[in-house]
């Protein structure tokens, strides 16, 4: 049993280092060049609405600051009477 | 003129002779008399010698102990007020003066709590007074501006048109002509509030027409102006509010200077959708308010601590306030046209001249000297609240102008915009033509006039002008 055991336990370490000897080996190459025809790419699907490629027009938009309003007198009420007495 | 000199020489011995007697009553009473009623007899003969201000401590000692006042106190009271105005129960504090419901003590604690931002207690106390009494106008004139502030417009127009009515049959009644003056001043404000009732009921046109019951002679007349600018800037008649708001720039009213007419111009430029001229009304508000502001500023701070400097400045010759800052010489000018303001600088002339009066009485004794100090002790409490009401219209004005150069900065962001959209549309000014201004532009009725203005503002045609210009906003919505 012990035999076994230690026969697997050989095996898996010679697989492990055989691995980390090929990947030391291994060159990565990188495309250096590639064409992509647009042209002739293709779009699969259906049509849902007549005409060309179109873009919804979106509106500005718009701030609205808030520009001076009198809607009462209290200031000018208030200080007359306090400009009284 | 020598018989003259002699009649006045006569004149003042004979009140200087009274005034000897009554405070040698006074001295006596102060010495002999031990009753409760000490401070009130001593009172009593100060204000028949005509020392109103003497009598102000001992009236307010007599009022601190007991809660009674009969007919004779009431009456020395009501001369009190008149004479030195709030100064007359000073010293009392709100809970006390709520024991008295006598219609001068009424009136001074209901203005004091209308101060205190305390509407309904004030309401209450003012709707004590009776409607007979010479004081009932100005009741009637604060709690108009408490309904107002309640928004209860019915009962606020029915308060000011009491007190219209009322000040008038004063004024007429009245034979003293500074008291004339002052019910006038009263009739005019509340005429005035009925207007601004009408305006915040959006009624414009008929606010328009009260506004014209007041003379243009009147001391309340510059500040309509503004008032009348906003009406019609709200009937759309943009041309007049300019017009209006122009007026402010005449010679005749130099002193009376409204950051808020400028903003006001600027956006009625900006309706009638003329950027230019609006951004030029814009650029010279920063210009020309902003460092006077600044520099006003400046000289608040460095003597924001001074109990004289202001009031210093008020008696300062013209040329030293215009060298100071441009705007002193003007605040100080429309401060003087300020009722308070004018009622505590005589209460100020008077105490001096109370204090001279007592200092020419021949014996000398404990009592004299105790009055001799009270008064410098009132004529310096005077002077300060002088030099606090001119320092605190200062403070408002700076605050008036942050206020507004804040809207200032909307209407030019807004302006921005609109010259940008036209840039998109590729609009110009020289592709836009249009009349600089025609007769043809001004709506007028029937009661307005007609003045060509030819480079010079002329004081019967104030308030009369109105600009001739044409609206842009037709021909951008046009293209």
């Amino acid at each position: 049993m012990k035999l076994i055991l230690c026969s697997f336990i050989m095996a898996f370490f010679s697989i492990v280092s055989a691995e980390a000897e090929d990947a030391k080996d291994m060159v990565y190459k990188y495309k250096e060049y590639e064409v992509i025809d647009l042209g002739s790419m293709e779009i699969k699907g259906q049509i849902i609405a007549p005409g060309d490629l179109t873009v919804n027009e979106r509106s500005r938009k718009i701030f609205e600051r808030s520009l001076l309003e009198k809607s009462n007198f209290d200031y000018e009420n208030k200080r007359e009477i306090e400009n009284l007495r | 003129m020598h018989k003259l000199i002699i009649i006045f020489s006569i004149f003042s011995f004979i009140n200087v002779r009274e005034a000897y007697a009554s405070a040698k009553e006074a001295f006596e009473i102060y010495q002999s008399d031990n009753s409760n009623e000490k401070n009130k007899k001593i009172a009593h003969e100060l204000i028949e010698g005509q020392f109103y201000f003497s009598a102000i401590p001992f009236i307010n000692m007599y009022l601190e102990k007991n809660n009674k006042i009969d007919q004779e106190l009431e009456s020395d009271i009501e001369t009190l007020v008149l004479k030195t105005g709030t100064m007359a129960v000073l010293n009392l504090d709100e809970k006390k003066l709520e024991n008295f419901s006598i219609p001068s003590i009424s009136l001074i604690l209901g203005t004091r709590l209308f101060n205190k931002e305390n509407y309904k207690k004030a309401f209450e106390i003012l709707s004590k007074i009776p409607e007979t009494h010479k004081f009932s106008a100005e009741a009637n004139l604060i709690n108009g501006t408490i309904k107002n502030l309640e928004r209860s417009q019915i009962e606020a127009a029915q308060l000011y048109e009491n007190c219209a009515r009322k000040s008038d049959k004063l004024e007429k009644n009245s034979s003293n002509e500074k008291l004339k003056r002052y019910y006038n001043y009263i009739k005019e404000t509340c005429i005035i509030r009925k207007a601004r009732v009408k305006i915040e009921d959006k009624k414009y046109a008929e606010a328009l027409e009260i506004y014209d019951l007041i003379d243009k002679r009147s001391y309340k007349w510059p500040y309509i102006l503004l008032d009348k600018a906003w009406a019609n800037y709200y009937l759309k008649d943009y041309n007049r509010s300019i017009g209006l708001t122009m007026t402010y720039k005449s010679p005749l009213l130099e002193s009376y200077f409204f950051p808020e007419a400028e903003v006001l111009m600027a956006l009625s430029y900006y309706s009638l959708c003329l950027w230019d001229d609006a951004l030029k009304v814009v650029d010279h508000f920063y210009e020309y308010y902003q460092p006077k502001a600044e520099s006003l500023k400046e000289i608040l701070g460095q003597n924001k601590k001074s109990d004289t400097y202001f009031l210093d400045l008020y008696y300062a010759e013209t040329k030293t306030r215009e060298e100071l800052n441009p705007f002193i010489r003007n605040l100080i000018t429309q401060t003087r046209k300020q009722i308070k303001f004018n009622l505590d600088l005589s209460s100020l002339k008077a105490s001096k001249e109370e204090l001279n009066l007592l200092k020419k009485l021949k014996n000398k004794n404990e009592f004299t000297k105790k009055l001799e100090k009270n008064l410098e002790n009132t004529i310096g409490f005077i002077s300060k609240k002088i030099n606090t009401y001119i320092k605190k219209e200062i403070f408002s004005f700076i605050n008036e102008i942050h206020k507004h150069s804040y809207s200032m900065f909307n209407l030019k962001l807004e302006l921005f915009s609109k010259k940008r959209d036209d840039i998109y549309s590729t609009r110009s000014n020289e592709e836009i033509k249009r009349a600089r201004g025609s007769e043809n532009n001004i709506t007028r009725n029937s009661k307005q006039y007609f003045f060509d203005f030819n480079g010079s503002f002329w004081a019967d045609e104030l308030g009369d002008y109105s600009f001739g210009l044409q609206s842009k906003c037709e021909l951008l919505k046009s293209e």
